[in-house]
């Protein structure tokens, strides 16, 4: 919690500095969500904000959650949980929202809990691993592993986790479930 | 120019002012295209455009805009001078919008970085031999190539003569040795331009010709300056220095100066150089409006130094000054970039909300508090932010005046390549719209207006045999009607050909078969044209007939919320009236909520509210469900079971119906309750987020919370 908060602090005054782009380059912000931690390129991050009531929208996929009223822009939130097919949980009061900018689209990403920024260099990442994981929802989004110590981090592509619509994959994640 | 200049901001800048000149120009000359000639004015005017058009487009090296605004020139240069007679006025005027054209068109190029490359030659040729012609009384154009090398004359714009004037003949002597005495010369000229109103000096080459120096040497360096200054400040400013050996300086009358030079010398044409900056040239602008006023008053005792061109003026022709319009008060406007319109008005939004938070505070809620001033303070400040919103909504508020300049010009085009005589007459073009709606609803405007002028208007022989008297006329109109903008477009042509759209649209099979066409309204036999690929025109030409653009028309129309209606009378014209919502910003809405949503709904379709019991309910076997109200049957639309919403009322007598009507369809929503009435600042929902059905866009409620604003025709259908 109080290093959430002292995201909080740090990502608003980031976001101000344009010239930060090459400080930021090996950055990543990582989050859990289930059992696993993601980290995302920083350079997309633009605030981490609390957890708000969100605005449901009819006729939309589960995993958007809806809008949220951001400094009067009113943006989408999408469960990162629900995205990967992880199932819904609780939200508490570590449950944050992380907003993103993708080519010029802002949205919300709810994750279950904001962990730290930490530097990966390249020979740190490795490509994700073909085989031998059972939940294959995952892969699509994940382009590599950054290394961190002991831990590991699934480095997911934005653009991917919020545009990509695979029906096929979509029907067999059906599939497996039943 | 060095090249740390920022071009980047010039071109913006050169791109932003010859836009809005061309603008003007555009305007001023379409208001008098139906004139004999242009007014003076006009005259001034435009050459005076062009002048500053070409101008910049010189410093920003685009030579062939600069080429082609240089031939307008010397064509307006003669207009203004010379007043020829029959000047074939339509021509004229088509040559300036060519003109006006091949420049809009280049300056797009620049703005999408594009290479300049117009080929400008054809027009100029045009303009040459156009030029000759009315160079020689009208009579069949010459040889065009004679005009085409010739150098560029270097007008000027006779600067003002005021009583405070004076005169000075200056001849300078340099020593025989000064190097490159023309250079030296150029000093003193450029120091004397600071106060000169007029200034001509001999030779005139001296800064392209270096034999000049020799020149100056030889017979000395003599300039006639008309300044409103001392003999002794004229002095002060040449100076004397190790290169100049004497300096005589002479005061004299306006004749005299007139005269020119009385040392024997050639006269010489006054000359101002073109190179000179930017500013001298607006410079020059500005005195010359304040010519423009002068020269309003009735006679000038004083000869001004323009009067060395201006001498073939006929008596006559001054009578055709200006026309006596009231010149209204020039507005002042800044242009902003619209995205910092649309972020101020987030922003008073956003102090709209806190504002609520701050007044409804639970820590006020203490018990004894005085709030006495609170309160007040309060609602101060309450009628502050409300005024705040009014004024922003305003900004965006822009009229159709340019949208209806732009279909002036359209007419015209059209009709003069169609060969047909059309007047055009605009109504209410002040009407104000929002911003964002303008720019939806100009291609839809133009379509129709072509339409109109194609297909509509008769051409000359067929009215005549007709027996329609009067000019074929198209009218555009704007009015504001109960919230909504009415823009028509009406001709008095032929009408819409009822027989023949019925007989192309039962081909297509569009028709039932079964219906005899009888029973087909006209306006229903009227909106098949909008359907696409439908055209009943047998002969595509080049303006319309592919039957590709009704159906755009009422695709763009509706993407903003409007309508177009179509009447006609056939053999007296048909009238496309396009209804449209003032501003896509801010609605008038209801709000209402269903089990936890909130949603919004158009205040202009809801008809009515209406508490229904149980037993006015029809329920189908399909699970349709119908209301009988007054008599009468309408479709129910229970809104928490059409979206899968949670904890909505199932019972209709807990509820609320509201009767919609959209486009003379009536259905019934039920929702849980209303909330109240408000203005709504639409904001359309992400586009990340897929269109769903019904909803048009969202926007966020007084305690910040959002609804989704609920699109009646969506949910109608």
């Amino acid at each position: 919690m109080d290093e959430t908060s002292r995201l909080l602090g740090i990502q608003d005054g980031e976001q101000n500095g344009l010239d930060s782009h090459d400080t930021q380059k090996g950055k990543y912000m990582t989050f859990k969500s289930g059992v696993e931690y993601f980290g995302l390129e920083i350079q997309y991050v633009q605030q981490i904000i609390q957890y708000q009531e969100v605005t449901r929208v009819p006729e939309t996929e589960d995993y958007i959650k809806g809008l949220i009223n951001l400094r009067g822009r009113i943006i989408p939130v999408v469960d990162v949980r629900l995205r990967f097919k992880q199932g819904a949980c609780e939200y508490n009061d570590k449950t944050c929202i992380l907003v993103i900018n993708v080519k010029s689209a802002t949205v919300g990403l709810v994750v279950e809990q904001i962990a730290e920024v930490v530097e990966i260099k390249e020979e740190n990442i490795l490509p994700p691993p073909t085989i031998g994981r059972g939940d294959k929802s995952h892969h699509k989004y994940v382009y590599g592993i950054g290394k961190v110590g002991n831990t590991v981090r699934l480095l997911l592509d934005p653009e991917k986790l919020l545009y990509d619509e695979d029906p096929a994959d979509m029907e067999q994640a059906k599939n497996s479930e039943e | 120019m060095a090249d740390d200049f920022n071009t980047e901001s010039m071109l913006d800048m050169y791109l932003f002012e010859n836009g809005q000149l061309l603008e003007q120009l555009q305007e001023t000359v379409l208001e008098q295209k139906d004139a004999e000639c242009f007014d003076e004015d006009s005259i001034n005017e435009i050459f005076r455009t062009m002048h500053t058009i070409k101008g910049s487009s010189g410093i920003m090296m685009f030579d062939n805009i600069t080429a082609v605004s240089h031939k307008l020139e010397d064509i307006f240069y003669y207009l203004r001078e010379s007043h020829p007679d029959n000047v074939p006025h339509v021509e004229l005027v088509e040559h300036v919008l060519e003109v006006e054209d091949f420049i809009s068109n280049e300056m797009e190029k620049i703005r999408s970085g594009d290479p300049v490359d117009g080929d400008a030659s054809n027009i100029i040729a045009d303009l040459d031999k156009f030029l000759n012609m009315i160079k020689n009384g009208g009579a069949a154009a010459g040889d065009a190539a004679e005009n085409v090398h010739e150098e560029p004359k270097h007008f000027y714009i006779a600067p003002v003569a005021t009583s405070a004037s004076r005169f000075y003949k200056i001849f300078i002597t340099f020593f025989p040795e000064t190097e490159m005495a023309n250079v030296h010369a150029y000093k003193t000229v450029y120091a004397l331009k600071e106060i000169a109103e007029d200034i001509l000096y001999s030779p005139e080459d001296i800064l392209t010709d270096e034999k000049s120096g020799e020149t100056i040497i030889k017979d000395g360096f003599r300039i006639l300056l008309q300044a409103q200054c001392t003999e002794q400040e004229v002095r002060d400013l040449i100076g004397v220095g190790y290169d100049i050996e004497k300096v005589e300086v002479y005061e004299c009358d306006a004749n005299q100066f007139l005269l020119g030079f009385d040392f024997g010398d050639q006269p010489v044409m006054p000359q101002i150089d073109l190179e000179s900056s930017v500013e001298t040239i607006e410079a020059r602008q500005e005195e010359a409006d304040q010519e423009k006023a002068e020269e309003k008053k009735p006679e000038k005792p004083q000869i001004v130094p323009g009067d060395f061109v201006i001498q073939s003026k006929e008596p006559g022709k001054q009578k055709k000054l200006a026309k006596d319009k009231p010149k209204g008060e020039k507005a002042a406007f800044i242009s902003v970039n619209i995205s910092k319109m649309d972020q101020l008005m987030d922003l008073i939004g956003e102090l709209v909300i806190s504002e609520s938070v701050v007044l409804q505070s639970s820590d006020l809620k203490v018990p004894g508090l005085n709030l006495d001033n609170f309160n007040k303070a309060a609602a101060q400040l309450a009628s502050i932010s409300t005024d705040l919103q009014n004024v922003i909504m305003s900004m965006r508020m822009v009229p159709l005046t340019n949208t209806f300049q732009k279909m002036n010009r359209i007419v015209f085009d059209v009709s003069r390549k169609l060969g047909k005589d059309i007047e055009f007459v605009m109504v209410g073009e002040t009407t104000e719209v929002d911003k964002n709606i303008i720019e939806h609803i100009s291609d839809p405007l133009m379509h129709l207006v072509r339409n109109s002028v194609d297909h509509g208007i008769e051409s000359n022989e067929e009215r005549k045999a007709k027996g329609k008297m009067e000019k074929g006329k198209v009218t555009l109109s704007a009015r504001t009607e109960a919230g909504k903008v009415w823009i028509c477009v009406e001709d008095n042509g032929t009408g819409l050909d009822r027989e023949k759209i019925l007989a192309k649209a039962r081909r297509q099979g569009i028709l039932d078969p079964q219906k005899p066409d009888a029973a087909y309204t006209d306006k229903e036999v009227y909106q098949f044209i909008t359907l696409p690929g439908f055209s009943t025109n047998e002969q595509v030409t080049e303006y319309s007939g592919r039957g590709v653009g009704m159906d755009v028309v009422v695709q763009n129309i509706q993407a903003i919320g409007g309508a177009l209606e179509i009447e006609s009378t056939p053999g007296f014209g048909s009238t496309m009236s396009l209804k449209i919502p003032l501003t896509l910003a801010i609605i008038d809405g209801i709000v209402m909520e269903v089990g936890t949503s909130s949603f919004v709904m158009e205040t202009g379709v809801i008809k009515q509210f209406i508490r229904v019991k149980e037993d006015m309910m029809v329920h189908e076997p399909n699970g349709d469900e119908f209301v009988m109200i007054r008599g009468e049957c309408y479709p129910v639309i229970r809104l928490g079971r059409w979206y899968g919403l949670e904890n909505y009322q199932e019972s209709v007598e807990e509820g609320v119906m509201l009767v919609l009507e959209v486009e003379e369809r009536k259905v019934c929503l039920l929702v849980d309750r209303l909330v109240g009435q408000q203005e709504i600042v639409v904001k359309p929902i992400p586009s990340y987020i897929k269109k769903v059905k019904g909803l048009s866009g969202c926007t966020q409620l007084g305690d910040g919370s959002i609804a989704l604003i609920l699109d009646a025709p969506g949910l109608v259908e």
